[in-house]
């Protein structure tokens, strides 16, 4: 049989939005003081690189271009910086897109630079389109001291002393053999690029939770309907609380 | 009657729209770009001599003191010019706030004869390639605390582009000087 007393379906009520709303309160609780904390928990300091959680924000890896010369690993991830095992040594719009060893120099071309570096990885220069690199140098290739600028339709000789640059037209662009196709990079070097990859904070992590915003708009608007119902529960709790009152009274 | 009147003021009213907006958005629209390659700024600068190539290598000194101008590290071991007889043309690039800027600056005999904005990169604050902001570094030379000796006005919304152009100005002036000092430099 169905109870008709108002007093005793406010309590009904109330006791289901609260043992409903229970979890949810306690995270929101603790999530909000950590919040209100921030800088004393340096939580925007703690970095999450997460894959998943990476990708749920729309934050994926980018793949990483490597190549090994002369011993030496050359890579770029996406970042705009090119390595030298482990060091970043000079601007490098991605894609880096090939290397070259020449007699004391070693080459490498990113989208629009070409960088050359000594033998151990230290930077001597760039050479960019603003200086006359060819746009569409899609490739490099080395003989001795001549470094040879591949595009889609001619091969360029550059001298990489006085950085003059001429086409090359009897050169067969055949048998020069670019070196393109880049290699797996080991993983301690991997590991090294990681801890410099895009991350999300711990703080930015809880907000989003706080917010419902992790969730998108779907997310928000369960957070809006659980204020609601927080509010629901402190009227119930009062109406609760007077009736209570009244039948002590009586 | 009525109805023509209405449509010719609405006319106007969207063609005033349209101008102010074209005329507002202009700057930022104009701001990225590539004005002049390097060969075409050197050969500008230089006609009708043809100036030669040269490399200052950085020693110890040079870097120490270029990257005290700068404040930050100078990247590479060499930098490039072009001489004729006193006269040093440098491309030099800066980053502004976020993208590097490629500045020319030509020095003549220890001073500046001109600052060029060869690539501007950012999406605001291209004001300082104008040529009447360019006009102020003519003539400076650098202090003995490797400052420029010009006070330098500043463009509201482009002051680290402002920044930018007078540390590159000063280590132009600074390499210019390493290169006249060399025993083989013409005067």
């Amino acid at each position: 049989m169905r109870s008709s007393n108002p007093a005793k379906t406010n309590i009904i009520w109330h006791r289901r939005l609260g043992l409903s709303l229970f979890v949810l309160l306690i995270f929101l609780a603790i999530s909000g003081i950590a919040l209100n904390h921030s800088p004393a928990f340096k939580l925007n300091k703690i970095s999450l690189s997460n894959s998943w959680l990476l990708s749920w924000y729309g934050l994926e890896k980018p793949p990483i271009n490597a190549f090994k010369l002369d011993n030496k690993w050359l890579y770029e991830s996406g970042n705009n910086l090119l390595y030298v095992d482990g060091q970043s040594v000079a601007p490098c719009t991605a894609p880096l897109l090939s290397v070259a060893n020449g007699t004391n120099t070693l080459f490498a071309l990113c989208a629009d630079t070409l960088h050359l570096l000594t033998n151990n990885g230290q930077l001597l220069e760039s050479y960019s389109q603003l200086d006359g690199l060819p746009g569409n140098t899609g490739s490099i290739a080395a003989a001795g001291n001549t470094l040879y600028l591949l595009t889609d339709s001619a091969v360029f000789e550059f001298n990489p002393d006085s950085l003059e640059l001429k086409p090359s037209p009897e050169m067969d662009p055949a048998s020069l053999n670019p070196i393109t196709d880049p290699q797996l990079l080991p993983d301690s070097l991997e590991q090294q690029l990681e801890k410099n990859a895009a991350s999300i904070s711990l703080e930015t992590l809880i907000l989003d939770l706080h917010s419902g915003r992790f969730f998108g708009q779907f997310g928000v608007l369960v957070m809006d309907i659980v204020g609601l119902l927080v509010c629901i529960l402190s009227i119930t709790g009062l109406l609760a609380w007077i009736s209570r009152l009244r039948q002590i009274k009586q | 009657m009525f109805h023509s009147l209405l449509n010719k003021l609405s006319r106007k009213v969207i063609f005033t729209g349209l101008l102010t907006t074209t005329l507002l958005a202009s700057p930022l629209l104009i701001a990225k770009g590539v004005y002049q390659s390097g060969p075409d700024f050197v050969a500008e600068v230089f006609a009708p001599a043809q100036p030669e190539a040269g490399v200052l290598w950085f020693n110890d000194d040079i870097r120490q003191q270029a990257e005290k101008i700068l404040g930050h590290r100078v990247l590479g071991l060499r930098v490039r010019y072009h001489q004729s007889g006193a006269k040093t043309a440098w491309i030099l690039n800066e980053i502004g706030k976020e993208m590097p800027i490629t500045i020319g600056v030509v020095v003549d005999r220890g001073k500046i004869s001109t600052v060029k904005i060869l690539a501007y990169r950012e999406s605001r604050g291209g004001e300082v390639r104008y040529p009447a902001y360019m006009a102020q570094y003519q003539g400076a030379t650098l202090t003995d605390r490797y400052k420029l000796d010009k006070s330098i006005d500043g463009i509201t919304g482009a002051t680290l582009s402002v920044w930018a152009v007078n540390k590159v100005a000063a280590l132009a002036l600074y390499y210019h000087s390493q290169v006249m000092s060399k025993p083989e430099a013409k005067e």
